[in-house]
């Protein structure tokens, strides 16, 4: 919403600086910015006082001036305008103003005296064509203000209106909020109508079917008007707030909705039919041509007003062409009415249709005195500019009229919400220049009417709110702070840190995707849920939320590919969504870790050679990362995926809890990887249930460990994890440790379907010193079971 | 001499080095086999037996097996050396192993970073649902149906009837309908709006919500709180302006300015030129949502608040593209 100041002081009077009154209407709760629209003075123009006028020693016209320009030093300037004088506030430029890009104003000899600027004329500042006198300024302006900040005209307010104040829509609403910061009284512009001719009675009707939809429908005519364009201040007005001028009937309109914040509307009266206005909702399908010459197909959910035949306008949205104003326009009915808020937003939203008239109707238009001052300052405004007589009376169709609220205020209600005592005076003096009306007043609370332009305003909180607002500032600053003990206080925070930290300590980047994304990469999750839809979304790649980690990961991997990094390890921590059919919201929600790995081993040195990280690295990340939190976990291999080379459901408390593989190489064909690339998902929120940071502490051992290295020569088939597992089940009560730390493939010496593995392992007692004799025994059983069982033999 | 007499040498070498512990016996080792009498000068005078047709070929292999012996010797000589022997030997300037470096990313950060500050303060962390209900989004929120305070949020509808939460705010009323007063809580999580992806704005960001009912609380308790917190966050200097706003479940509702840390309050592009920057709502919590919860809003009071995160971190870090947030370049990400 655009207000113009130069306009708003037509209903009160602005004593401050604009930019100050912008922060103060910004803090009470108008959140605005001061724009100048056109003409600017110069910045360096101050406001400047004449201390002293003498005459010119070398120039009669001419006279010095010692001028302060409230710096603490005094100026002296030769000035050639005949209305200067001693006392005067005038603007005054300073030496380096710049007036035009290539003319700065600098310290100059005239007539051989010395001037160290220059007093302004209106011409000189792009004020106006006068250039026979400076400008005078009041008395009250304060010396070495900058010109500009006084400077009204072509300057607007631009205000973010919040969704709860549609009185703020117009310039009596933001003069009241005015009033409310300054004090300063609101008055509206007087409206001088003076009726003719004949009744309108006589001469139009108004019938409304559905009067929940529109309480109240009034008009007026104005007959003989000569269509126009309007005068210039009006379209200058018109023009500062962001309207185009058109003529002076619809100007007026405009004029009037942006003055009172009520929408109007102006038929052609000659082209109703049968001088009659009838308001009633659409039929399916009806078809109706608006202003801007669209033919929209309607719904039922629009009213509609028609004349004896035909809709003429989409009610409190926008009118048609067929009974516009034109140039051969020459009897107006006006249209002042009251239509329900929900029914013009379901209008509006239904022919996707925002006007600046049902924005206003939607938030609350008020039924009552704007309604009635909009109608008739109206008809007064196109009799005066158009050169028309007002016919007499008013139709008013009003079966029930919308009675305002009374709210009572506690003050001691005030004070619990605010923290502050605000007084009864400073209470009332708020209320009222907002417009409310207190019916009456003790020492505990007020009796409150409210306004029927603040529909916003229903319960006491309300006014708590309108008078908090305007006391913002004086509110303090709690300093002593109580603390309220929950029964316990959230693990689960540290627990996501930890995990954080765990895998950015193993030189992981974390990542953050989006959580939308297309049905067919959804579809493609590693965890088969079928995928949950947005009915509106942005665009097809953003149609439903994601099923898995992986799929975003994997896009966050092709980008970096693309821009050919080579390094890529990520890990994410966020909800991936499951489709159902028993939640309320049908969706079913999985805080899950996703981890995806196409890097070396280590960045590349002089001392390593360049491996790949891929699976086995991935694995260790997840065997020490459920080790930390404690749980024992199972990989059982699964074969459902053909994009993985590799794939195992990871397994806790007999649940699969995760997945963790390395895709296919050629999977990533086109993206030409130089890392195999794996991945790896772990559902941490359920992971979480089963966890417990509580952790007992074991003693060392004080007992020095023997190892022991087996090395074993077996089918190539045969898995290492198998032996390892064998070899943890019976290697008795004092193995402590088993490490695969060699595996030896040589066709030639060991056959081509062997395969030597070697053993580390590592035993020691709680009690005891152990004997090598203890051990021998272990690992001559040990490797007894093993032969026996898969037929190995010693290297 | 043949070949398996050089491969016996070999051998011999091979089982002293592994007897020589220490620099004394390695010099014996030494002596025996690389001295001017030893084993491979002694396996070099034979070279002239040789017959000339394999003469190449064991020339060959006799000096492997010297070039081999001395680096062996040399090599063990260097691991008793001691550490200043070594040093002088060893170039140390050489890099260090490239170690993989990984990062948080700026937005989990900012947020642990607040929520750090929050639990200081006695809040608790509390969590909700991205896949909201109507109720808890809205209605629970005094959002009434096709009210236009709705049009305030572009709202993504899932199938089924859910909406993907437009605010953390949800997460105020689902946390009131399962606790008793007091409730002192922030809640982090992310959020929805649908709205074409810009440099200035992306479909989800990241929210952090506060809610602190009671008997007794005020709007001066909301002020010390949040005056306290951007203290910790933004430093001690900082400015703060309450300014009237207007949110269905609060009233009354402020919005919360910050002296611009960039320009120090006077002026520049990034708070464009009014020397504050928006940094959260907040307001005492409306009756309707108290009700909505059950609690007697006669009885206790209570405050909110709600902070974008996104906002503050591209303003701290100098960001003017949202949507680099949400790439993971790892040449972004690194940088953290």
């Amino acid at each position: 919403m655009i207000v113009s100041t130069d306009w708003l002081k037509e209903y009160i009077d602005i004593d401050m600086p604009l930019d100050e009154l912008a922060d103060k209407l910004t803090v009470a709760g108008i959140e605005c910015v001061l724009k100048e629209t056109g003409k600017r003075i110069p910045e360096g123009v101050v406001v400047g006082r004449v201390l002293e006028k003498a005459a010119h020693p070398n120039a009669d016209k001419l006279s010095v001036c010692k001028v302060d320009d409230g710096s603490g030093e005094t100026l002296n300037i030769v000035c050639g305008a005949p209305n200067v004088e001693a006392g005067q506030r005038v603007p005054l430029a300073r030496p380096g103003t710049r007036f035009t890009p290539d003319f700065e104003l600098k310290k100059v000899k005239l007539r051989g005296v010395e001037s160290e600027g220059m007093i302004c004329a209106e011409d000189e500042l792009g004020l106006g064509e006068d250039h026979t006198g400076i400008i005078v300024l009041p008395d009250d302006y304060e010396i070495g203000r900058p010109y500009n900040e006084y400077f009204s005209s072509g300057t607007v307010l631009d205000i973010d209106v919040t969704a709860n104040r549609p009185d703020i829509m117009s310039h009596w609403g933001v003069a009241r909020m005015v009033s409310a910061v300054t004090g300063a009284a609101f008055r509206k512009a007087p409206v001088d109508l003076h009726e003719h001719g004949p009744d309108i009675h006589d001469i139009a009707e108004v019938h409304i079917e559905n009067t929940e939809a529109c309480p109240r429908y009034s008009a007026r005519v104005v007959r003989n008007v000569q269509i126009a364009p309007s005068p210039e201040w009006m379209q200058e007005r018109l023009e500062a707030v962001g309207l185009r001028p058109v003529n002076n009937v619809v100007d007026a309109a405009n004029y009037v909705l942006m003055e009172t914040g009520h929408p109007l509307h102006t038929f052609d009266h000659d082209k109703l039919e049968g001088n009659t206005i009838r308001v009633r909702f659409a039929e399916k399908d009806e078809k109706f041509v608006t202003l801007d010459h669209k033919e929209r197909v309607l719904s039922e959910d629009v009213l509609l007003i028609c004349d004896a035949q035909d809709p003429v306008a989409l009610a409190g949205i926008m009118g048609g062409t067929e009974t516009e104003v034109d140039e051969n326009t020459r009897n107006v009915l006006i249209e002042s009415a009251y239509f329900a808020p929900g029914v013009i937003r379901r209008g509006s939203k239904q022919q996707q249709l925002s006007t600046d008239a049902s924005k206003r109707f939607e938030r609350g238009a008020d039924p009552n005195e704007a309604l009635e001052y909009a109608r008739d300052r109206l008809a007064a405004l196109i009799a005066d500019l158009g050169g028309g007589e007002v016919a007499k009376g008013a139709i008013d169709v009003y079966p029930e009229p919308v009675e305002p609220k009374k709210v009572s205020l506690r003050l001691d209600h005030v004070k619990r919400i605010t923290g502050i005592e605000i007084s009864p005076e400073d209470c009332r003096a708020t209320l009222s220049r907002l417009g409310f009306t207190i019916l009456h007043e003790d020492e505990r609370s007020l009796q409150v009417e409210v306004p029927t332009f603040r529909p916003d305003v229903e319960r006491e909180i309300d006014l708590v709110e309108e008078v908090a607002m305007n006391h913002i500032e004086r509110i303090p600053s709690m300093s002593r702070m109580t603390i309220s003990v929950p029964e316990a206080y959230d693990r689960f925070h540290p627990y996501v840190t930890g995990i954080r930290n765990f895998f950015i300590g193993h030189g992981f980047h974390e990542a953050v995707n989006n959580s939308l994304t297309g049905e067919e990469a959804a579809e493609k999750g590693i965890w088969g849920y079928p995928p949950l839809k947005v009915m509106n979304p942005l665009s097809v790649e953003m149609n439903v939320l994601r099923t898995d980690m992986l799929q975003p990961l994997i896009g966050s991997l092709q980008s970096n590919a693309a821009k050919k990094r080579s390094s890529i390890r990520l890990f994410e921590l966020a909800n991936v969504i499951e489709k159902n059919d028993y939640s309320e919201t049908r969706a079913e929600e999985h805080y899950n870790l996703g981890v995806l790995c196409s890097s070396p081993l280590w960045g590349l040195n002089w001392a390593e050679e360049d491996k790949a990280a891929g699976i086995f690295y991935l694995k260790g990340i997840l065997h020490h990362f459920l080790d930390d939190l404690g749980f024992h976990y199972k990989l059982n291999e699964n074969r459902n995926r053909d994009e993985f080379e590799i794939l195992y459901d990871i397994v806790v408390r007999k649940s699969v809890v995760g997945k963790i593989g390395q895709y296919n190489e050629g999977h990533f064909e086109k993206l030409q990887l130089k890392y195999p690339v794996a991945v790896m998902e772990l559902q941490a929120g359920k992971l979480y249930k089963w966890y417990s940071p509580e952790k007992k502490y074991t003693p060392p051992s004080p007992y020095p460990s023997i190892f022991r290295d087996m090395s074993l020569v077996m089918d190539k088939k045969v898995k290492a994890a198998a032996i390892l597992n064998e070899i943890n089940q019976h290697g008795g009560k004092y193995l402590v440790d088993c490490v695969l730390y060699d595996m030896y493939i040589d066709d030639k010496k060991l056959g081509d379907d062997k395969k030597a593995l070697s053993f580390r392992l590592e035993f020691r007692s709680d009690t005891q010193t152990l004997q090598d004799k203890m051990v021998d025994n272990v690992m001559e059983k040990l490797f007894k079971q093993i032969k026996h069982q898969y037929g190995a033999q010693l290297r | 001499m043949t070949k398996e007499t050089i491969l016996e040498v070999r051998k011999q070498f091979e089982e002293a080095l592994n007897r020589a512990k220490d620099p004394a016996s390695l010099e014996k080792v030494k002596h025996e086999f690389l001295g001017r009498k030893g084993k491979v000068a002694g396996l070099f005078s034979m070279m002239g037996d040789i017959p000339p047709e394999s003469r190449k070929e064991m020339g060959k292999m006799l000096n492997k097996l010297k070039d081999d012996l001395s680096e062996a010797v040399a090599l063990r000589s260097e691991a008793f050396a001691s550490g200043k022997e070594r040093a002088k030997r060893i170039d140390y300037s050489l890099p260090g192993y490239a170690v993989h470096r990984g990062s948080q990313h700026p937005l989990t950060r900012a947020v642990d970073d607040m929520l750090s500050i929050f639990e200081r303060l006695g809040f608790d962390i509390a969590y909700g649902p991205e896949v909201e209900t109507d109720w808890y989004n809205f209605e629970s929120l005094n959002f009434p149906p096709n009210h236009p305070a709705r049009d305030m949020q572009d709202t993504f509808y899932t199938e089924g009837g859910g909406v993907l939460r437009t605010h953390t705010s949800p997460v105020q009323t689902r946390y009131m309908s399962s606790h008793e007063p007091p409730v002192r809580i922030v809640a982090p999580g992310r959020v929805y709006r649908n709205e074409a992806i810009s440099a200035r704005s992306y479909c989800l960001f990241h929210q952090i919500e506060g809610l602190y009912v009671d008997e007794n609380i005020t709007f001066a308790d909301l002020k010390g709180t949040i005056e306290l917190f951007c203290r910790l966050y933004y430093g001690k200097d900082v400015k703060i302006r309450f300014r009237g706003s207007y949110f269905p479940f609060t009233e009354p509702s402020a919005e919360i300015d910050v002296s611009c840390f960039l320009c120090g309050g006077k002026g520049c592009p990034v708070c464009k030129q009014t020397g504050w920057l928006e940094i959260m709502g907040c307001g005492m919590v409306d009756p309707n949502v108290l009700k909505a919860v059950g609690y007697d809003h006669e009885k206790y009071s209570g405050y909110a608040f709600g902070l974008g995160v996104e906002r503050m971190v591209m303003m701290r870090l100098g960001i003017h593209d949202i949507r680099i947030l949400f790439e993971n370049d790892v040449e972004f990400l690194r940088q953290f």
